[in-house]
């Protein structure tokens, strides 16, 4: 009896691993579905939701940071695979030369509402054709906290290589805006670096690097600010203070004398897209004010909606500072846009400063 | 007894040896392939090797990632042991089951989740810099998240457990006759401890000392966590060429790299890693 | 009494040490803030809640019990079917075929999910709860030999030989004899590839793109930002490890009938 029990309970085992593991999903995603290709903001369901539920669609999502991830996570794809994609507004070209997005119908959109300093037609039109449209933008600055640090100070890069806050900083770890900020400390336009500007530009970052705890990504330098580990952020902005702006009052960002990086993302569509028409719909509903507003206050971090016409309430437009924008936008210099070679050594120099001792 | 071989034999051992074959050895050429021909499409060529040995930022991640496993390896055997032979000895024999199973409660929380444990523990205004500055051990909070430290003591954590388990599971093992003949013949607690127990518990440690270097070496979470980027390790390197580049030609040439250092630690290891039927 | 003082304090100190960690996640995990550091002001379940009506973690956690229980499946069966063979039959190059069956065994997670990709890719397999079942077969299949060959002794085949003299076909020697008496390390085999396949990171995270398992979703919750939430997921889930832990010691320690 015993045995028996036990024969069949094997049995049963290896009969069920056969069938569940057969059973297990190859293709997860149905053709009905958007899949996009997106940073963290987009994953947020009070995005998301209020578009699934009026086209009765699901749209799935992929994370990642920095356009080579997304770029190689396309690569591991087949054609079809993604609808549209959340893109740097500089990016834009890359994508267009591997021949990966579909040009946007202009009159389908919002043109005419974006803050004109972000619509970036340089980037984002190429040929005479439009391939992405500005979403949401912002700075990559000094985010600092009020209380521990001098604010007067952060009225200049020259605080971050300093001996005053030794100790004190933390840095985002993404090497483009943070290198494009080490340009501009030392007098650097960012759309006009070359590999001969790269030792100098190594230097500072070297001196920030000795001033700082850690190097970080989104989440620990939102938790390295909130928590008091680091007192000021390189590459900080709204989009690391705004989010939390109720529960920490006392961080801030500041647009310093020498200007600030202004970081833009676009939506883009895929040339391959099965769903088009779908694409396109949900390109609107971002853009739309409700889209905007819900995308410029999502969980995962708060940025500027590139439509004038956002449905932001006036608390959410004081966090964001939108009142200040036309000033913040005239000294704020673009995303350093280097070609792949330079891309590459940027990257190997951003590595030599992380294992720097 | 042992059976001719026969149809039965081969059928019943090449399920195994096919998914070995298929899901592993075969992947495994495919990277050491794309190892040879770097990312700039200019043919195979050892570029991808030349630029780990050539750049120090490169090379210093897998120095980096020695020191750190070293150092996790030694301090968690250091302190597992005698905490294995306090459960083994000390405890009562009825209790030592609850007490094991005590000792590994935590290690069912998820791994990704232990190491941001850690960092909540260790941050600035954590619990330790919280409770050190109230009773006046320090002035002000140090640093303890984001630091070579913090990686250190997450690994540490882990490994602890892990050795515990294989290190008591030896002690167990031993005959108490080993150390009755050792006192018989005259020898101390110490002296039977370093002359008899401690020899026929190696296998045990060296076990541990294996899996811990094995797993440490090629972990990702933990130094990305709690490292603060300070440094970069190994794993974080190799991820980051596929995460930021989706370089795969580096990616692989830096992953055959750390097998072979894993293979060397394999061969110094082997003798006590054997698995022998009973 | 000395050593048994010195003793209690070391292993209060060691459990202080392994327990420090859980406890401050379980604690913060009722955080009614924002943030899960000092000052504790809850206890609230908020973040419970948020954890709950989280659609992406629910799914993932039905993700990982499939791909958990599938894989250890199929990794105990073929690991057992083999550890057999080799323990019962004289196969050439035997010694060379276990080692390749083991070698996994001594391989990072890493390396073995970058080997995957990097095939998978070439090979035009997509990114998929699939691709994942299949690493952690290659990780779990080893250690489920391991355990099985090792406990495959002259005592079973005795028996075995009886039943085949008897005129017992083989499947029924296997099924009937071997797996029976085995059983303590079949089941060790599969709660063990259980625990791995559900805590397993770095090849889910490699190999899925849109359905991937919880320990990934975890992973995406802590990059977008400290939050109470990610306690309360951690909380969650080591309630349901212990409850499983629990099952598993009352399981295995029933007494059974010798």
């Amino acid at each position: 009896m015993k045995t028996k029990s036990l024969l069949s309970s094997i049995s049963g085992v290896s009969f069920a691993a056969m069938l569940m593991f057969s059973a297990l999903p190859i293709t997860p995603v149905s053709a009905a579905d958007l899949n996009a290709l997106v940073w963290c903001d987009h994953s947020d369901p009070n995005l998301l939701k209020p578009f699934e539920d009026a086209n009765g669609i699901k749209v799935n999502v992929k994370e990642f940071e920095g356009t080579g991830a997304g770029l190689a996570l396309v690569d591991q794809s087949k054609p079809g695979d993604w609808d549209v994609m959340v893109i740097d507004s500089i990016d834009i070209h890359r994508g267009v030369e591997k021949k990966l997005f579909e040009p946007l119908p202009e009159d389908k959109l919002p043109m005419a509402d974006l803050f004109p300093e972000v619509k970036m037609d340089s980037s984002t039109v190429i040929d005479g054709m439009r391939y992405g449209i500005t979403e949401k933008f912002g700075y990559n600055t000094i985010g600092f906290n009020k209380t521990k640090v001098d604010p007067a100070d952060m009225n200049s890069f020259a605080a971050l290589t300093s001996d005053k806050y030794k100790g004190r900083i933390a840095i985002y770890d993404y090497y483009l805006p943070v290198i494009g900020m080490a340009a501009m400390s030392i007098g650097k336009k960012t759309s006009e670096l070359t590999e001969a500007d790269l030792p100098a530009i190594k230097e500072v970052l070297a001196k920030m690097k000795a001033n700082a705890k850690a190097v970080t990504d989104v989440a620990s330098s939102q938790t390295a600010l909130a928590t008091g580990e680091a007192d000021i952020l390189v590459g900080g902005g709204e989009w690391v203070t705004a989010g939390i702006a109720k529960d920490k009052p006392e961080l801030d960002f500041s647009i310093p004398k020498e200007g600030a990086v202004l970081w833009s993302q676009s939506l883009a569509m895929f040339k391959d897209s099965a769903n088009k028409e779908m694409a396109l719909k949900f390109i609107q509903y971002v853009m739309s004010p409700e889209g905007q507003a819900r995308l410029a206050t999502s969980s995962c971090y708060w940025g500027m909606p590139s439509n004038t016409k956002a449905a932001l309430n006036d608390d959410q437009k004081k966090i964001l500072r939108f009142a200040e924008q036309p000033d913040f936008l005239k000294r704020a210099q673009a995303y350093p846009a280097p070609n792949e070679a330079l891309d590459k050594k940027m990257q190997d120099l951003w590595t030599e400063m992380i294992q720097a001792k | 007894m042992i059976l001719p071989q026969n149809r039965v034999a081969w059928a019943s051992v090449s399920p195994a040896l096919g998914w070995t074959l298929a899901f592993f050895v075969l992947p495994f050429a495919a990277m050491a392939a794309i190892s040879f021909y770097p990312q700039d499409g200019s043919g195979p060529s050892l570029l991808s090797y030349a630029q780990f040995f050539n750049s120090p930022s490169y090379y210093y991640a897998l120095f980096n990632s020695l020191e750190v496993t070293g150092l996790v390896t030694v301090i968690s055997i250091l302190l597992a042991y005698p905490f294995a032979l306090i459960l083994a000895d000390v405890v009562p024999e009825r209790w030592q089951r609850l007490a094991l199973t005590l000792a590994v409660l935590p290690f069912w929380t998820s791994y990704v989740v232990r190491s941001y444990s850690w960092l909540l523990v260790l941050s600035e205004n954590g619990l330790v810099n919280a409770t050190m500055v109230k009773f006046g051990i320090l002035s002000a909070p140090i640093q303890l998240a984001n630091t070579r430290g913090a990686t250190i003591i997450g690994f540490v954590h882990f490994f602890v457990m892990l050795l515990t388990l294989t290190i008591y599971a030896n002690l167990k093992q031993l005959s108490p006759n080993y150390r009755k003949a050792a006192a018989d013949l005259g020898a101390g607690p110490i002296r039977s401890f370093i002359h008899v127990v401690l020899p026929l518990t190696l296998p045990g440690i060296m076990v541990g000392a294996f899996l811990t270097f094995v797993l440490a070496i090629g972990d990702y979470i933990t130094p990305q966590i709690l490292g603060g980027n300070n440094e970069l390790l190994m794993p974080q390197l190799i991820m980051m060429q596929i995460g930021r580049r989706g370089d795969f030609s580096s990616a692989s040439a830096l992953s055959i790299i750390l097998m072979l250092v894993v293979t060397v630690a394999y061969l110094f290891c082997a003798r006590w890693l054997k698995i022998e039927r009973t | 009494m000395m050593l048994r003082f010195a003793s209690t304090i070391y292993a209060a100190f060691i459990y202080g040490f392994i327990f420090l960690p859980v406890f401050v996640l379980v604690l913060f995990s009722f955080q009614a803030s924002l943030f899960p550091i000092p000052p504790f002001n809850g206890p609230s379940l908020r973040w419970y809640a948020a954890v709950l009506a989280d659609k992406r973690l629910i799914a993932g956690l039905g993700n990982t019990i499939v791909v958990a229980l599938s894989t250890s499946a199929m990794a105990t069966l073929i690991g057992f079917l083999s550890a057999w063979g080799f323990a019962r039959f004289h196969l050439p190059k035997s010694a060379l075929m276990r080692g390749l069956i083991t070698a996994p065994l001594t391989i990072s997670y890493l390396i073995i999910g970058m080997g995957l990709l990097v095939f998978f890719n070439r090979i035009g397999i997509p990114k998929s709860l699939l691709a994942v079942g299949i690493g952690h077969v290659v990780i779990n299949m080893p250690l489920c030999f391991a355990i099985i060959y090792s406990q495959m002794g002259d005592h079973q085949a005795n028996m075995e030989r009886a039943a085949r003299d008897l005129g017992a076909p083989e499947w029924k020697v296997l099924s009937l004899i071997t797996a029976p008496l085995l059983w303590p390390a079949i089941f060790a085999s599969f709660f063990l590839s259980m625990t791995f396949s559900w805590d397993e990171f770095v090849i889910s995270f490699l190999l899925t793109r849109f359905d991937t398992t919880l320990p990934v979703e975890i992973w995406n919750l802590l990059r977008a930002g400290l939050n109470p939430k990610t306690n309360a997921v951690g909380s969650l889930v080591f309630g349901v490890s212990v409850l499983m832990a629990i099952l598993f010691e009352v399981f295995a320690l029933r007494k059974r009938p010798a």
